[in-house]
C-alpha cells in the first residue's frame, strides 16, 4: 500500500520533471524498475542490469513517439501531430461505420465542405469529408480536419445550405481544437496509465492509448459551450460561403422533431445539448446581427439526393 | 443579359420551396419575446408583440424573417425567434424509423442484431482501425482550387460575416470543480 502511494507520488513528480526535460530518463528508470519487481532493493549494484531484453536507449535520442506524447502533454501539438491523432480516430470510426459506397455523394460532400472550410481561418488544412454508413443522426469531427456525417442525418437534409451548416458546425470543432483540448484534459491520466501499464513501443500505440479504445472519443461529449460555439461558427461559415444563414437552425429544428426515445438520436442527445437549447442559444447570439445580410442560397436544386 | 436572366430564374427556383411550404401552415413556439412587424424588416412598423412560449402559426418566410399569426394577429418576427414544431414531418419520422431497421450498408461487416442499430458507444469502443476506408476517404479529398471552382460554377460568393460572440450570460462557469489537480490544473 505504502509502495503504491510512493509510486503515485513518483509519477506526479515525473510530470513536473517533464518540464525540466528529464522526462525520458525518468520514464525509462521508472519502467525499468517496474519491470523487475522481484529484485530486492539493492542500491549496491552499479553495473548495468543484466537484462538484454531491455534495450537502454540513450536519453539524448528522442523517439518520435516520446516527442508526440510530450507535445500533447504540453498542449503544443503541431499540425502534423494533430493530423496523426485525427487519422487514428478517423480510421477507427471508419472501422465501426464505413463510407457510403457512392462516389458522387462523397465528392459532392467534399466540394461543399471544402468551400465552407475555406471561409475559416484554417483554409489549408487537408480537409476531408465523408458520409458513413449509419442510420443514426449524427456528425463527427476529428483533429486535423476530418469530418463525418451519418447517412441517417444526410437523408434528413433538405438542401445544400443545410449540409453546409452541419459541416460548418464540425469545422468549428476542428478550428477551435475542441477535441484536442478534451484530450489534454484527460491525457495526464492516460499518460500515467501508460507508464505503469505497459511499455508503449511506437507512435501508434501512444496515439491509441491517448484516445482511448477504438473511436470512443467521438462518443465522449464535449463541453456544452463548445457545442454552442460550434453552432455559431457553423452558421457564420455557411453564411460566409454564400448559403442561407438559417439552414443550420432548420436542421436543429428538424432534429428536435425526432422522438427523444428514438435510438437513432440517443448518442447525439447524449453528447450534445438538446436542439431546443441550441436553437435558443443561437437565437440569442444572432439577435439583430444578421439583419443586413442578403439572403443566401439554399442550393436545393443541385442538392445530391440519396437513392 | 442572358446570365442575368439565368440568375433571375435561378433565384426564383430558390425561393419557390419556401412559398410552397408556406401553403401548409406549420405550428411553432416562440423561443423569446419579439415584436410583431408589418413587414419582413427591422425597420417595419410594429404591430404588436408575442411572448416567449406563445404558440403561433408559421405562415411563410422571407430572408431572416418569418410570418406568423397568433390569435388572429398576423405579422413578421425574426426567424430565430420561433421554433417550428413538427408539421408534415411527423409521418416521415415514422416512415424513417421503419425503414431504418437492420439496413446498414456493407453487410459483410455487419453483425446481425435485432431491431435498430445505432452508432452506439460499445460499437465505437470496439472499433478497429480500417486503413482501406481511410484511403478511400483520401481519394475523395477536394483541394482549394477545385472547391473555388465549384463555388464559382454554382454562383456562390464569399461574404464578410463576423463571428458571433457568445450570448451574455451570468458568469457561472469558473474553474472546473473537483479537479484532482486542484484549481491550477496541469500545465
Amino acid at each position: 500500500m505504502k509502495r503504491t502511494l510512493s509510486w503515485i507520488i513518483a509519477a506526479l513528480c515525473g510530470i513536473g520533471l517533464a518540464q525540466a526535460g528529464d522526462f525520458d530518463k525518468f520514464l525509462k528508470d521508472l519502467i525499468k524498475e517496474k519491470m523487475q519487481p522481484t529484485a530486492p532493493a539493492q542500491p549496491t549494484a552499479p553495473t548495468q542490469p543484466v537484462a538484454p531484453s531491455a534495450p537502454v536507449v540513450p536519453a539524448a535520442q528522442e523517439k518520435p513517439a516520446d516527442q508526440l506524447l510530450k507535445a500533447l502533454l504540453s498542449g503544443n501539438a503541431s499540425q502534423e501531430e494533430e493530423l496523426r491523432i485525427g487519422q487514428q480516430i478517423s480510421g477507427n470510426l471508419l472501422g465501426a461505420a464505413p463510407l457510403v459506397r457512392d462516389d458522387g455523394l462523397q465528392r459532392y460532400v467534399n466540394r461543399v465542405g471544402r468551400w465552407v472550410a475555406l471561409q475559416s481561418e484554417r483554409p489549408d488544412l487537408p480537409w476531408r469529408f465523408g458520409v458513413i454508413e449509419s442510420e443514426d443522426l449524427n456528425a463527427f469531427a476529428a483533429p486535423g480536419g476530418y469530418i463525418f456525417l451519418t447517412k441517417g442525418l444526410y437523408k434528413r437534409l433538405n438542401n445544400e445550405a443545410e449540409l453546409a451548416g452541419v459541416l460548418g458546425h464540425e469545422i468549428g470543432h476542428v478550428i477551435r481544437k475542441h477535441h484536442l483540448k478534451l484530450l489534454q484534459k484527460s491525457q495526464a491520466i492516460a499518460a500515467l496509465g501508460s507508464f505503469f501499464g505497459s511499455k508503449l513501443k511506437n507512435e501508434n500505440e501512444i496515439v491509441q492509448n491517448l484516445i482511448g479504445n477504438g473511436a470512443e472519443i467521438v462518443a465522449r461529449g464535449l463541453d456544452k459551450d463548445a457545442e454552442y460555439e460550434a453552432d455559431r461558427i457553423g452558421l457564420v461559415l455557411s453564411a460566409r460561403a454564400g448559403y442561407d444563414a438559417y439552414a443550420l437552425p432548420a436542421v436543429l429544428a428538424e432534429i428536435g422533431h425526432v422522438a427523444k426515445s428514438d435510438k437513432r438520436v440517443s448518442l447525439l442527445f447524449k453528447t450534445h445539448p438538446l436542439p431546443e437549447d441550441r436553437l435558443g442559444q443561437l437565437s440569442e447570439a444572432v439577435g439583430d446581427r444578421l439583419d443586413g445580410l442578403p439572403e443566401g442560397q439554399s442550393g436545393v436544386g443541385r442538392f445530391y439526393r440519396l437513392r | 443579359m442572358k446570365s442575368f436572366l439565368l440568375r433571375l430564374s435561378l433565384a426564383s427556383t430558390m425561393v419557390m420551396p419556401f412559398t410552397a411550404s408556406s401553403a401548409m401552415a406549420a405550428s411553432g413556439v416562440m423561443l423569446k419575446d419579439d415584436d410583431l412587424r408589418n413587414a419582413a424588416s427591422a425597420g417595419a412598423a410594429r404591430v404588436g408583440r408575442v411572448d416567449k412560449g406563445a404558440r403561433v402559426e408559421v405562415l411563410g418566410r422571407q430572408g431572416g424573417w418569418t410570418q406568423v399569426s397568433e390569435g388572429g394577429r398576423k405579422g413578421w418576427v425574426r426567424i430565430l425567434s420561433v421554433r417550428a414544431e413538427s408539421g408534415a414531418d411527423a409521418g416521415a419520422g415514422l416512415a424513417g424509423l421503419l425503414e431504418a431497421g437492420g439496413r446498414r450498408g456493407d453487410s459483410s461487416r455487419v453483425v446481425a442484431t435485432a431491431g435498430l442499430r445505432g452508432l452506439n458507444e460499445e460499437e465505437l469502443r470496439s472499433a478497429r482501425f480500417n486503413a482501406n476506408e481511410l484511403m478511400s476517404l483520401d481519394r475523395y479529398q477536394v483541394g482549394r482550387a477545385a472547391a473555388e471552382h465549384y463555388a464559382r460554377a454554382v454562383g456562390l460568393r464569399s461574404r464578410e460575416v463576423g463571428y458571433l460572440p457568445a450570448p451574455q450570460r451570468e458568469q457561472t462557469r469558473d474553474t472546473p470543480a473537483g479537479s484532482p489537480w486542484g484549481s491550477g490544473g496541469l500545465p
